[in-house]
């Protein structure tokens, strides 16, 4: 065809060339490109193609179980049904809608609150809980619609379980689903969307122990999402274990008195006083923690109290306050034991009169007597005469108006009335404080538990333990157990002499005092029956004590109840320390304790002497 | 010549038959049709636009495409076919005009050779298609020794002419670069309208001034050159209007998935993502032959066809891609060898034309899997499945390996 081309070929070849050149440049950096994608960037592509091909489904750890001192369980979990979604590749909003018109009526749910929950997982690209605790034949239902929708599923699963319910349920707490806060915080630790947490007492404290470690089958997929092959199968590791102190048949005694307590309401914490152990920490009203893994009921969380009365609610002392007005004026030698005073039922301070709530008057008292039937005007004259600097600074002593360190958040400090802190505060103090500072009146508070812990160092002369109420933690695999030591706050010292005749004008209270109620044939028993008057309601009962076996010399168990609203401490709160002492020295509650036939201490059962005690002399100067 | 027939298909032993069935017709066409074609390409142009016309009233809608083109049992792509015819036939007009290549007239008239067939399989719509065919034609006319403003003009024409319509996309992805004004300005010139018109004669107007400017400055520019620039400015304008009308949804979201892939990351960015993950994956070394979880689980779409190349990459890894590169960089230049020992100039032009061809289709095809280039339905010739690509690569290497042995004397 065409003519040879010789000559004039050159430039063209030369054209050719350049064409060549710029091919195999673009060749060299397709090169560059592929450096760049292949050893440049190849881990982060690497880990997206793993992202690719693997699934996990999660093996949820069973949460830590928790256990009473005799190994009696009062948290774990039990296999439960649970309804779930996994988003896949169909995930539009018309397939979610649909979806969630056939959920509801199995569901008994609200459709909105399901295409919610739908709608969330795929925005969150994790599995979402339906329902959990499924009956039968809604699972039969449900089972239906698995097979014609992708992603729902019907799985196994471990739910939380107390077997007391409300028993301990302040202390225990309960799991709760996490709000949007907790979400952000917890989901670099790998908490899924639906993960139920602690929320309040041990769950929520030792949420991370208890926890434990999820485990799951990782599995190879392909792009429909169909099963490969597994590739892993990783053991969860289960959570830790938690064992109290508390004594789970104290607890439940306890809070079956404060509920058939006069008011209902009220706190009981038990300890041991060689060590700080709690062996009961009761708050009624209570809950059931139970109830709130059910999802239809997280509508009713805000009503629910929570708030721990023992740990949280501070109250006037009233009478029980006494135990620290006789330590502090036996202790400085202000007042001889054996000094009598005549109590015709009220006392003159200055302008104002105090009375005693025994109307009659107490005639002759001496410092045993005097404690023994709560007389007011011993300690009104005592008091002065001991002075409120004293009282107050073995208020300090005792840890009154400083935490007791209990690992519970939000424990009160309580309140210390005395001539310092009200100069403070940059008030003066009379006579008059003196008088209703002697009988716990004022502006004296403390928590159920600080009583408690006085209660403790007087039964064991001296030492004032920090209360606690995990025995020990048992973690799990090779990590060690985490026990706990018993740890002072601090030591009263006070001359033997002292704490003797505390320990006889206590056991007095019982034997023939205010506390006759909760004498018991066989137990030594030291008490103090308390009214403290209360402006927002009627009168809070206390009953502290400690007590032994009758025949063994160390006490063993240091108590202090307190029923708000419950009116005369030996009344009220008598009866509730009567049973948790009875239950904790196995004492048959069929035949009804002796009566002492005193008459001063039978006069504390009489209605009318009840109105004098509950209505002392002055109104108290302030409101809590 | 070249043993990179490895049919990575997804083991359906149907398809290896068919590939291999296809292999060898093409071999056998290799010889004859060669021969044939070579001889007297011209009666072919006929048969071309011929072929297309049917396959457009009959074509069957194949992925979005009416370019196949079903014969009994047998479908075919007949774009693959044109490619070759078109480059006979060029290389014929361009070899009996030799001595008045640079010219004007040889040019134009080159450019209303092509037009037809590009024009076709644009309307099919296979905007990538059509651009292998610019590619070659540009490559051919360079060859033949066209004058290179006339070349720069038809490249600046084809740039305006795919250029405005991706820029007229990604504005309307873009709605806050939208707002500015001379944007607002440019995406108004989407419709044919007095606006158009406007702005034809705007373009006009602003080469007059520009070249009085000029002149006053004492900047000896001919007038000829303001001439061209604004018609070839208007003509890429008013071809834009007519391909941006043209293109379909589909093609409008790869190029935003190119320049804006987290706009749609389910949609045509999928595929890309997928295959830079899947070439990302392979490292060094490569995941080993059969080994690639992205493409036997299916994440990689259209594994054995156009995105094979991510195959490799996953598979064989970095040393296995650039291998490939490096084969095709070596057959490319066994074919520009064998246009330089061609005895005659249509054979150069015809080695020039294939040359071209398969370079195009390496750069597109690699260049989409590597994120590089949008997506485009191009295979990767002799590595995709598919029997048109093949038989239609095999001819083309045939015609090569004819147009070498007849630089020996005994032929």
């Amino acid at each position: 065809m065409g003519a040879a081309v010789t000559g004039g070929r050159t430039p063209l070849y030369d054209r050719l060339e350049v064409l060549w050149t710029l091919c195999y440049c673009a060749g060299a950096v397709l090169a560059l490109r592929l450096f760049q994608v292949q050893v440049a960037q190849n881990m982060e592509y690497a880990r997206a193609a793993e992202r690719n091909r693997t699934q996990m489904i999660r093996k949820a750890a069973p949460r830590g179980r928790i256990y009473d001192r005799s190994g009696d369980v009062l948290a774990t979990s039990q296999a439960a049904f649970s309804l779930i979604y996994m988003p896949g590749k169909q995930n539009d909003d018309a397939y979610l809608q649909r979806l969630a018109r056939d959920l509801t009526p199995s569901l008994k749910g609200d459709y909105e609150v399901i295409l919610d929950s739908l709608k969330r997982s795929v925005r969150e690209e994790s599995a979402i809980r339906l329902a959990e605790n499924l009956p039968p034949h809604t699972m039969f239902q449900l089972s239906e619609l698995k097979t014609i929708y992708r992603g729902i599923d019907l799985i196994v699963e471990a739910r939380r379980y107390y077997p007391y319910g409300a028993s301990l349920a302040h202390l225990l707490g309960y799991l709760g689903r996490m709000d949007e806060r907790d979400w952000k915080l917890l989901k670099r630790e790998g908490y899924r969307v639906d993960a139920r947490i602690g929320k309040l007492g041990l769950e929520k404290i030792f949420e991370r122990d208890l926890r434990g470690v999820d485990g799951g089958i990782r599995m190879e997929v392909d792009a429909q999402g169909r099963l490969k092959r597994v590739l892993e199968n990783i053991d969860w590791q289960a959570g830790a274990n938690l064992h109290l102190t508390i004594d789970g048949k104290l607890q439940r005694a306890a809070e079956v008195a404060l509920h058939k307590s006069p008011s209902g309401k009220g706190a009981a914490v038990v300890l041991d006083p060689r060590s700080g152990r709690i062996l009961a920490l009761a708050s009624v009203p209570d809950f059931d923690p139970n109830q709130f893994l059910q999802p239809e009921s997280s509508a009713n969380l805000k009503e629910l109290p929570e708030f721990n009365l023992a740990t949280q609610g501070t109250f006037a002392p009233g009478s029980t306050f006494k135990i620290i007005t006789s330590a502090a004026m036996l202790n400085e030698g202000k007042v001889d034991p054996h000094d009598g005073i005549y109590c015709p039922g009220y006392y003159d301070a200055g302008k104002r009169r105090f009375l005693c709530w025994e109307k009659k008057g107490h005639k002759h008292m001496e410092f045993l007597s005097g404690l023994a039937n709560s007389c007011d005007v011993y300690f009104y004259r005592m008091g002065i005469k001991t002075g409120g600097d004293l009282i107050e600074k073995y208020e300090h002593m005792f840890g009154l108006g400083t935490k007791t360190r209990i690992a519970l958040p939000g424990e009160k400090r309580g309140n210390v009335f005395g001539p310092q802190a009200r100069a403070a505060r940059g008030l003066s103090w009379h006579d008059g404080d003196t008088c209703n500072l002697a009988i716990g009146q004022g502006e004296v508070l403390v928590t159920p538990l600080q009583m408690a812990v006085v209660m403790g160092a007087v039964a064991n002369r001296g030492v004032l333990w920090r209360p606690y109420f995990v025995e020990r933690i048992e973690y799990p695999g090779d990590r060690p157990e985490y026990r706990q030591k018993p740890e002072e706050l601090g030591r009263v010292q006070l001359k033997p002499g002292t704490w003797a005749l505390l320990d006889e004008g206590l056991q007095l209270v019982v034997k023939s005092g205010t506390g006759g109620q909760v004498f018991t044939p066989g137990l030594v028993i030291r008490g103090k029956t308390g009214t403290a008057q209360n402006p927002q309601g009627g009168d809070n009962a206390w009953f502290v004590a400690y007590a032994n076996k009758e025949g063994s010399q160390e006490p063993e168990i240091a108590l202090a109840v307190l029923v708000q609203h419950g009116g005369h401490g030996s009344a009220a709160a008598g009866p509730v320390a009567k049973k948790i002492l009875h239950a904790y020295f196995g004492v048959e509650d069929g035949a009804p304790a002796p009566r002492v036939a005193k008459s001063t201490a039978a006069a504390a059962a009489l209605p009318a002497a009840l109105l004098h005690e509950l209505r002392p002399a002055q109104p108290p100067t302030r409101a809590r | 010549m070249i043993t990179l027939t490895r049919a990575e298909s997804p083991g359906l032993r149907s398809r290896m038959d068919w590939m291999l069935a296809a292999a060898a017709l093409g071999l056998c066409t290799i010889g004859t049709l060669a021969i044939l074609s070579a001889a007297s390409p011209l009666p072919y142009y006929g048969r071309v636009v011929q072929t297309h016309f049917v396959a457009l009233a009959v074509g069957v809608l194949a992925f979005g495409h009416r370019s196949w083109l079903r014969l009994g049992h047998v479908t075919f792509q007949p774009t693959a076919m044109a490619c070759i015819c078109m480059v006979l036939v060029l290389a014929s007009f361009l070899d009996k005009r030799a001595n008045k290549a640079h010219t004007m007239p040889v040019f134009l008239l080159a450019g209303a050779l092509v037009a037809p067939i590009a024009l076709l399989i644009l309307k099919q719509p296979d905007l990538s298609s059509t651009l292998v065919f610019f590619v070659m034609t540009l490559a051919m006319l360079f060859c033949a020794g066209a004058s290179v403003s006339h070349l720069a003009c038809l490249a600046g024409y084809g740039a305006v002419t795919l250029g405005l319509p991706v820029l007229w996309t990604l504005l309307s992805y873009r709605p806050e670069i939208a707002a500015s004004p001379v944007a607002a300005f440019l995406a108004g010139l989407t419709h044919p309208g007095l606006r158009l018109l406007l702005a034809m004669a705007g373009i006009f107007a602003a080469a007059a001034l520009l070249w009085r400017v000029c002149a006053l400055a004492r900047v000896p520019i001919h007038w000829i050159y303001f001439v061209t620039a604004s018609l070839v400015l208007a003509a890429g304008l008013a071809s834009a209007v007519v391909v941006n009308l043209q293109m379909k949804v589909y093609q409008r979201s790869r190029f935003v998935a190119m320049v804006a892939p987290e706009a749609d990351s389910q949609g045509a960015a999928y595929n890309v993502n997928q295959a830079l993950v899947a070439i990302g994956s392979g490292g060094l070394a490569g995941k080993g032959i059969f080994q690639g979880t992205q493409s036997h689980l299916g994440f990689l779409p259209e594994r054995h066809t156009d995105f094979i190349f991510a195959v490799v990459g996953e598979e064989m890894g970095f040393w296995g891609a650039c291998g490939v590169v490096l084969l095709y960089l070596l057959l490319i230049w066994r074919v520009v060898s064998a246009a330089r020992l061609a005895r005659d100039r249509y054979g150069f032009l015809v080695c020039c034309g294939i040359a071209a061809m398969f370079a195009a289709h390496l750069l597109i095809n690699v260049g989409m899997c590597l994120g590089l280039f949008p997506v485009a339905g191009i295979p990767l010739p002799l590595l995709s499945y598919g029997g048109s690509s093949l038989v239609v690569t095999l001819w083309a290497l045939g015609i090569v390996v004819n147009v070498y042995s007849r630089h020996y004397a005994f032929l």
